[in-house]
């Protein structure tokens, strides 16, 4: 088991030194002096700017003392905001953290029955409702469903705020929006692989030999079929936290997606870089987790 | 010594007509929403336009337009332009009393110590603004002299006014970099208090701000920062905020008809343009030079139905102009724009022997910095298909748009290009025709974003360069402009966008003000009694 977490990552590390150096080369492909100065900068100006971000440099040489001063925790101030790029992701991290963890337990809250009642009650008008509401999730983007609450729950019923981060009632609409594409996925999966699992030998023999039908369904079975579902789960949680922007924007939630999405047009170089390495090393982590947690679903597939 | 009989106003009429706020100590709270946040704190390091929103607030400079768009003495009390030895002087006279947010009342070296500080490249976006100024000569607390090494035309009137903020020496010696730009100091009518990245900036109704006449409402102001349009709507809609900026213009028709919100349009400070290459001969596989025709220029200009686009692409959300917008020195109103006349701009292709026409990329700018820019684009490059101009539209991100527009800057542009520099809904085009209009001259600073090329202009771009008395400056500007409009020098002229604010009328009492165009400065905002 320790000789696999190492393993992971190590493989993860790489991933990550990967991911930078890619995104590094991408944005080295445009300059952003002439974005950070006036338009009628003069070009020893413009120069000069150069000069002092270090973007005379050979791209080489410029990705080493990135690599140099990121190990010594200093990412570089960010060039739009001259401010240390570290400190204006990590303080946007915990917005992004809790929306992604709210999307994710709001699209659980409602798979969860949705697939496995609609495969217990297969064809029935459950069914059919679940697979309508499935396939309306997956047609509608977060954006639009983002919209249309805040149109509706907000405006014309005054119920909840329609933008900003202040408690509790500001979180359950970007939630829905974020969480809303997920429900549809995962509620899909789950009914599919429960069918399979409800038509099993054991499941089929915990019955005959008397077990309620609340406990096969709802311990037995939906623990053999969460493994897809919780690498679903990773896979989605992974996605809303570097997805999350279009439903920052929307409700104007302070994250770092919305943050990152604009350093990348204004080519920040260091705050885009930080921004896609908190996104990679995220990213890593939830797939590690989610590695890890099939052992404890399924004691056959541990890594011992 | 030779004295020009430039501006000069005494004290007495400097305050301006009665504005809506009354001079009471302001109390109260109003939450605002605007699309885009300001980054950057610091009037010297600031470059974005959408900085100007907060500091606009904050800082304040010698001359400030009023809501007609008449420049007014503001931190200056008085000033003169003079000559010595042949070169340029500035005499200003502060105005007495104007205190800063963090203590302290405002003096000739507080201004000097901000020429000084906007001259460093190491710190300044802005030391080309300073270049020709040689040093600042206190005489005393209340009066300076600005003397210069050489004239500079756009010195008074250019982008900022005289380009002097009142900053605190005391304040920014004593204070870190990073301290001065989390809580920058001013003289302005606003005092930030606190701020959120991504969320929200608090200000404070300046107690001791020295216009009485002029000033907030209203003691606290809360701009919260919502970046989509239908959400910026609703909050407004819903009572969440009172007052939002940047109204969408698809939604327009329906925000006037909301019950208790009022709006009203500025122009914004952008001028939007089309660039037509004039060297297309001298790009690798191309042999014609069809722009450099004066006559194919014209056939462009009046091959596009600019009205109907702004009534039905821009949703009436723009104003065209020829030169450039009312409020500017150089505005001619006898300058009209070319009208939409297909059939001439035909027969214009024809005599310049372009029966049958020619292609031509067309770069079409995309960007979120004016609403339907991109539409437009595809618009008005769909009517030169008309006349026989036959586009390959390519879209470019601002970014490499930006890049393709700078001269010294690959790859060349190579096509008819979106273009959008301000010309000074106050103050006057100097600067951005200097960039624009003029030829392209590597390494010397003139026609850097120049795609047009004339002897004549040349010599009349860089006359207007060095004069500063406003009694030659501006009939010099309105003879430029005549034949910018003759020539199509620069492009063809197209729209400046306006810009809709609306609030709710039972609850603020609210002014527009100019500052660079944005109309973001608060200076009269309140709550209605």
């Amino acid at each position: 088991m320790l000789n696999y977490l190492i393993k992971r990552i190590l493989q993860g590390v790489i991933s990550i030194i990967g991911a930078s150096a890619i995104i590094f080369a991408i944005s080295r492909l445009d300059d952003p002096t002439l974005l950070l100065l006036p338009i009628d900068a003069t070009p020893e100006m413009v120069e000069n700017l150069r000069q002092r971000l270090g973007l005379d440099l050979p791209i080489v040489q410029q990705y080493l003392i990135f690599l140099g001063n990121a190990l010594q925790g200093d990412f570089g101030n960010s060039y739009r905001w001259e401010q240390p790029a570290l400190q204006l992701i990590l303080d946007r991290l915990p917005a992004t953290l809790e929306l992604a963890f709210a999307g994710l337990v709001f699209a659980l809250a409602l798979a969860i029955p949705f697939g496995v009642l609609s495969a217990v009650y297969r064809d029935s008008w459950f069914d059919n409702f679940a697979k309508l509401f499935a396939m309306l999730g997956q047609a509608m983007p977060n954006f639009w469903v983002g919209l249309l609450l805040i149109l509706f729950v907000s405006v014309n019923l005054g119920w909840l705020p329609a933008f900003g981060r202040e408690g509790f009632d500001s979180l359950i609409m970007p939630a829905i929006a974020l969480g809303w594409y997920p429900v549809a996925a995962m509620t899909r999966m789950l009914r599919s692989t429960m069918l399979d699992v409800l038509d099993s030998d054991h499941v089929r023999m915990a019955r005959a030999i008397g077990v309620p039908n609340r406990v096969v369904v709802w311990k037995y079975a939906l623990r053999n079929a969460a493994v897809p579902l919780v690498t679903m789960l990773g896979i989605y949680f992974a996605n809303m936290l570097s997805g999350a922007f279009v439903v920052e924007v929307i409700f104007a939630w302070p994250g770092m997606g919305r943050m990152v999405v604009e350093a990348m047009f204004a080519r920040d170089f260091p705050l885009l870089q930080v921004g896609v390495l908190f996104s990679a090393i995220l990213f890593v982590v939830v797939n590690l987790l989610v590695d890890l947690s099939y052992g404890v679903l399924d004691p056959r597939i541990r890594h011992d | 010594m030779k004295k020009f009989a430039c501006a000069v106003a005494g004290a007495a009429s400097l305050l301006l007509c009665a504005g809506t706020q009354a001079a009471e100590p302001a109390t109260g709270s109003l939450t605002i929403a605007q699309a885009a946040e300001s980054t950057m704190l610091d009037v010297t390091r600031a470059a974005a336009g959408v900085d100007w929103y907060i500091l606009g607030n904050i800082n304040e400079q010698l001359l400030q337009p009023d809501p007609t768009l008449e420049v007014k003495n503001w931190l200056a009390e008085k000033w003169e332009l003079t000559e010595v030895d042949g070169l340029p002087v500035i005499e200003i006279w502060l105005r007495k009393g104007v205190k800063f947010h963090h203590g302290g009342e405002l003096t000739s070296s507080d201004m000097a110590f901000a020429h000084k500080r906007l001259a460093n490249p190491d710190v300044s976006k802005w030391p080309h603004y300073q270049a020709k100024v040689d040093h600042i000569e206190i005489i005393d607390d209340h009066h300076f002299k600005i003397i210069f090494k050489e004239p500079d035309g756009t010195f008074i009137p250019g982008a900022g006014l005289m380009r002097l903020y009142g900053i605190s020496e005391a304040y920014y010696t004593s204070h870190s970099e990073e301290e001065i730009q989390q809580r920058p100091d001013g003289t302005g009518p606003w005092k930030l208090v606190d701020r959120k990245v991504k969320e929200e900036f608090v200000l404070e109704a300046h107690d001791d701000y020295w216009n009485q006449e002029h000033r907030p409402g209203v003691k606290n102001l809360t701009i919260k920062i919502i970046p989509e349009d239908i959400t910026r709507v609703a909050a407004l809609q819903t009572g969440a905020v009172d007052w939002i900026d940047a109204v969408p213009p698809a939604m327009i028709e329906d925000v006037k008809k909301m019950d208790g919100i009022a709006t009203t349009a500025r122009p914004s400070g952008n001028n939007l343009f089309m660039s037509l290459p004039q060297y297309l001969d001298k790009l690798p596989g191309r042999n014609d030079n069809p722009f450099k025709d004066v006559r194919v220029r014209r056939a462009a200009a009046l091959a596009v139905d600019m009205e109907g686009i702004i009534e039905h692409v821009l949703f009436g959300q723009a104003q065209r102009y020829t030169t450039t917008t009312p409020g500017s020195a150089a505005y001619d109103a006898s300058v009209e724009p070319y009208p939409y006349d297909p059939q001439k701009a035909k027969q214009l292709m024809t005599e310049a022997g372009y029966a049958n026409g020619f292609d031509v990329n067309c770069y079409n700018l995309i960007t979120p910095r004016e609403p339907n820019v991109k539409e437009y684009g595809e618009a008005f490059y769909a009517y030169l298909g008309q006349v026989g101009i036959r586009c390959k539209l390519i879209g470019e991100e601002y970014a490499p748009w930006l890049a393709r527009n700078n001269r010294s800057r690959e790859p060349q542009n190579d096509g008819i290009l979106t273009h959008m520099w301000g010309h000074g809904v106050v103050a006057d085009p100097g600067t951005p025709w200097s960039g624009h209009m003029h030829c392209y001259a590597p390494g010397e600073g003139w026609g850097s974003y120049s795609h047009y090329c004339d002897p004549e202009m040349d010599a009349m771009v860089k006359e207007q360069a060095t004069v500063m008395d406003p009694a030659d400056r501006i009939p010099l500007l309105k003879r430029i402009g005549k034949k910018k409009y003759e020539d199509v020098a620069g492009g063809i002229t197209t729209y400046v966008p306006l810009v809709t604010f609306a609030w709710r009328e039972d609850k603020v009492d609210y002014k527009p003000w100019p500052w660079m165009g944005f109309w973001r400065k608060l200076q009269e905002i309140g709550i209605k009694h």
